[in-house]
């Protein structure tokens, strides 16, 4: 049996490095060329007039459509690879969303000056509340040692209690034009400025998870926590740190949905948290902890995306896509060949 | 004196002991059974059964539960109502077949049960006061045919498959879109959007990619959903003006961009539905003394008639609501 360390370290070993690398962004190239070949097959029928769904028109769309659960993502993957999951992020994000807008919204003299609190009001207020809930999360699991699936279940309800609290349950519109530019703006006329958050998330999470210590730790304590421990991480330290991340991020797409559709509702993100989790687990990592990385949950969030996207211009109904995607989900991991074997 | 004095304090004691009585007799206690709380219809809905007269007045007492959008949890909730005897029940079910029991037990305990803004699939409540849908989904799609002149392409975004939403809508599209010559209005996609605004906002996004320039008009089977794909519109940088887009139910968003020109939404009157079932729950329990006291019988006499509350069925009108009538609507909100 060796070393417990072996384990961790050498299934990944044994795998082909390309494949183990790019399989992802195979499994990607291949389901654009399928749904390509799909829409082209109806050109040729003469169905239809073109192959609308290979245009940079509509591959931007899938980027833009993909910014939430993408965000969502980046936080999953630190919470997976710490060995957790959360499943409060749809949630959270929800009330984020409508502490935001209660700040984004036309209230008359809030400061001397102006009748609408300054945007970066709302921003922060939809961060720091996001950032707390998922705060408060880690300190459970890390202080009481629970389940993270079991404290995390406790905030999926009672953030979605406290969204309904804010307004008693009324959504909340009418918000200010500079606070909706985050959902439906655009830099330099082209790119809409979720797709550039999104881009600037996956970044600096990519620079934090490879590049820093903490990085480093999240990684050690997911792959073991004892052997972390006596290695002298504070490990609980790192897994509220890693919640912190999940909160923020769910915040940061609290602003994105409620600013593309120009109102907070109390139903808001429900069941996000299974998209978020889903682009995790095809983008190769594994739910027991140590392994995964974020140029994969990216590629993973873009299938989900590119089915979505394809499914809808293919006109599949909507049962089938279900189906299509609890396959996919399965099949994926499956063939990860980086999978760390159970047992 | 000293005795008349003495009588005359009792008689007065007497007297107001019995005006306090009367004040005190025994408030008619309705349990009102929402699917969920979720929903800014459902809102209005608790809002408006709070304002009824008879609940002002202190001759009701409404007390509104959660149905957690589940229809096992309704049934549970429908039993305890039963159990701790109150006098009514008016339920907004969440499902057409699964919260039967509800109608069946309270007529069994002999409570009056009032179904009201979705349907149940039975006869043994005692009324139902509620909105044709059909009717609604009829009035939006012909809305959007009219303003197209019967030519061009359509699209219909649904509510969760299934449901009797989106069966009578549907229906209700279906008939409007039967009225145009064979063939002059496309029908391009139709897609649920699970009365979802996110939703529908990226199923019309990758429909505008798929058919750039081809959609004329959106029929969404609620207003959330056509909100979506204003949202949707506004996004791919076309005018929405240059489509015609209609739902239903009448949500504040939706009369703001009624106003503002961008669609038409025919309003579900939430306060017709819930009050009028308050009314026809009291009538019930009260007996034939009873005379209906929320407005809407006053508003609506034209199309609906009290008939004693022994009718098995009220449908409140629907209103469409357009440009002309938008402004005395929003002023009712807030």
């Amino acid at each position: 049996m060796g070393h417990p360390l072996m384990h961790i370290t050498q299934p990944a070993a044994k795998a082909p490095i390309s494949l183990r690398k790019y399989g992802i962004v195979f499994a990607f190239l291949g389901l654009c060329v399928l749904v390509s070949a799909l829409c082209q097959l109806k050109v040729v029928q003469g169905a239809w007039p073109e192959n609308t769904f290979l245009t940079v028109n509509n591959l931007m769309l899938i980027l833009h459509q993909i910014s939430v659960n993408g965000v969502l993502a980046v936080g999953m993957t630190f919470v997976v690879i710490s060995a957790g999951i959360d499943l409060s992020v749809g949630s959270v994000l929800a009330f984020s969303g409508m502490m935001a807008a209660s700040m984004a919204t036309r209230s008359v003299g809030v400061t001397p000056w102006s009748d609408t609190y300054p945007v970066i009001f709302p921003i922060i207020a939809a961060l720091g509340v996001g950032a707390l809930c998922g705060g408060l999360s880690g300190w459970i699991i890390a202080r009481f040692r629970i389940q993270a699936f079991i404290a995390t279940l406790g905030m999926l309800l009672a953030a979605r209690g406290f969204t309904m609290s804010v307004t008693g349950g009324n959504p909340i519109s009418g918000l200010s034009p500079d606070f909706r530019w985050f959902g439906t703006g655009k830099l330099f006329e082209v790119i809409p400025v979720p797709v550039v958050i999104l881009a600037l998330v996956f970044l600096l999470a990519w620079v934090i998870l490879n590049k820093t210590v903490f990085g480093r730790y999240v990684y050690a304590v997911g792959g073991n926590e004892k052997s972390a421990r006596t290695s002298g991480i504070n490990t609980g330290a790192i897994l509220i740190w890693v919640y912190v991340v999940a909160g923020f991020l769910a915040g940061v797409a609290g602003v994105i949905l409620t600013a593309k559709t120009g109102s907070a509702q109390t139903s808001a993100g429900s069941s996000y948290e299974l998209d978020a989790i889903a682009a995790v687990v095809i983008g190769g990592a594994s739910l027991a902890g140590g392994v995964g990385r974020l140029t994969g949950t990216f590629f993973g969030a873009l299938i989900i995306g590119v089915m979505n996207n394809g499914l809808d211009i293919l006109g599949v109904q909507s049962f089938y896509q279900l189906i299509i995607k609890g396959g996919l989900i399965v099949v994926a991991v499956i063939l990860d060949p980086s999978r760390k074997q159970a047992g | 004196m000293k005795k008349l004095l003495l009588t005359a304090c009792a008689a007065a004691a007497l007297l107001s002991a019995s005006a306090a009585m009367a004040a005190d007799a025994p408030k008619a206690r309705i349990a009102v059974l929402m699917y969920g709380n979720k929903a800014e219809f459902v809102q209005l809905m608790e809002r408006y059964g709070k304002e009824h007269p008879a609940v002002k007045a202190g001759i009701a007492e409404v007390t509104f539960y959660d149905g957690r959008y589940d229809a096992a949890v309704q049934n549970d909730q429908a039993q305890m109502a039963i159990n701790t005897k109150q006098d009514a029940i008016v339920v907004n079910p969440m499902d057409y077949e699964a919260n039967i029991d509800i109608a069946t037990n309270a007529k069994m305990a002999g409570i009056p049960v009032v179904v009201t803004n979705a349907r149940l699939n039975t006869d043994e409540m005692t009324a139902e006061v509620v909105s044709d849908d059909v009717l609604g989904g009829y009035l939006e799609a012909k809305d959007v045919l009219t303003k197209l002149g019967c030519k061009g392409n359509v699209v219909i975004i649904e509510g969760p498959k299934g449901g009797s939403g989106e069966i009578q809508r549907g229906q209700g599209n279906e008939k409007a879109l039967a009225e145009c010559p064979a063939g002059a209005v496309k029908v391009l996609e139709r897609k649920t959007a699970n009365w979802s605004r996110a939703e529908a906002l990226d199923l019309m996004q990758n429909w505008l990619s798929k058919h750039p320039g081809k959609i004329n008009g959106v029929i969404g089977q609620n207003d959330e959903m056509a909100l979506g794909a204003i949202e949707a519109i506004k996004a791919a940088d076309l005018n929405v003006k240059d489509f015609a887009i209609a739902g239903i139910d009448g949500v504040t968003d939706a009369l703001h961009a009624v106003k503002a020109g961008e669609m038409t939404s025919i309003l579900q009157d939430a306060r017709g539905q819930i009050q009028g079932s308050i009314d026809v729950a009291l009538r019930a329990v009260k007996g034939p003394d009873y005379k209906p006291m929320s407005p809407i019988w006053e508003q609506y006499k034209a199309d609906l008639a009290w008939a004693d509350g022994q009718s098995k069925r009220y449908d409140i009108p629907w209103t469409v609501v357009t440009t002309a009538n938008v402004d005395e609507l929003l002023k009712d909100r807030n």
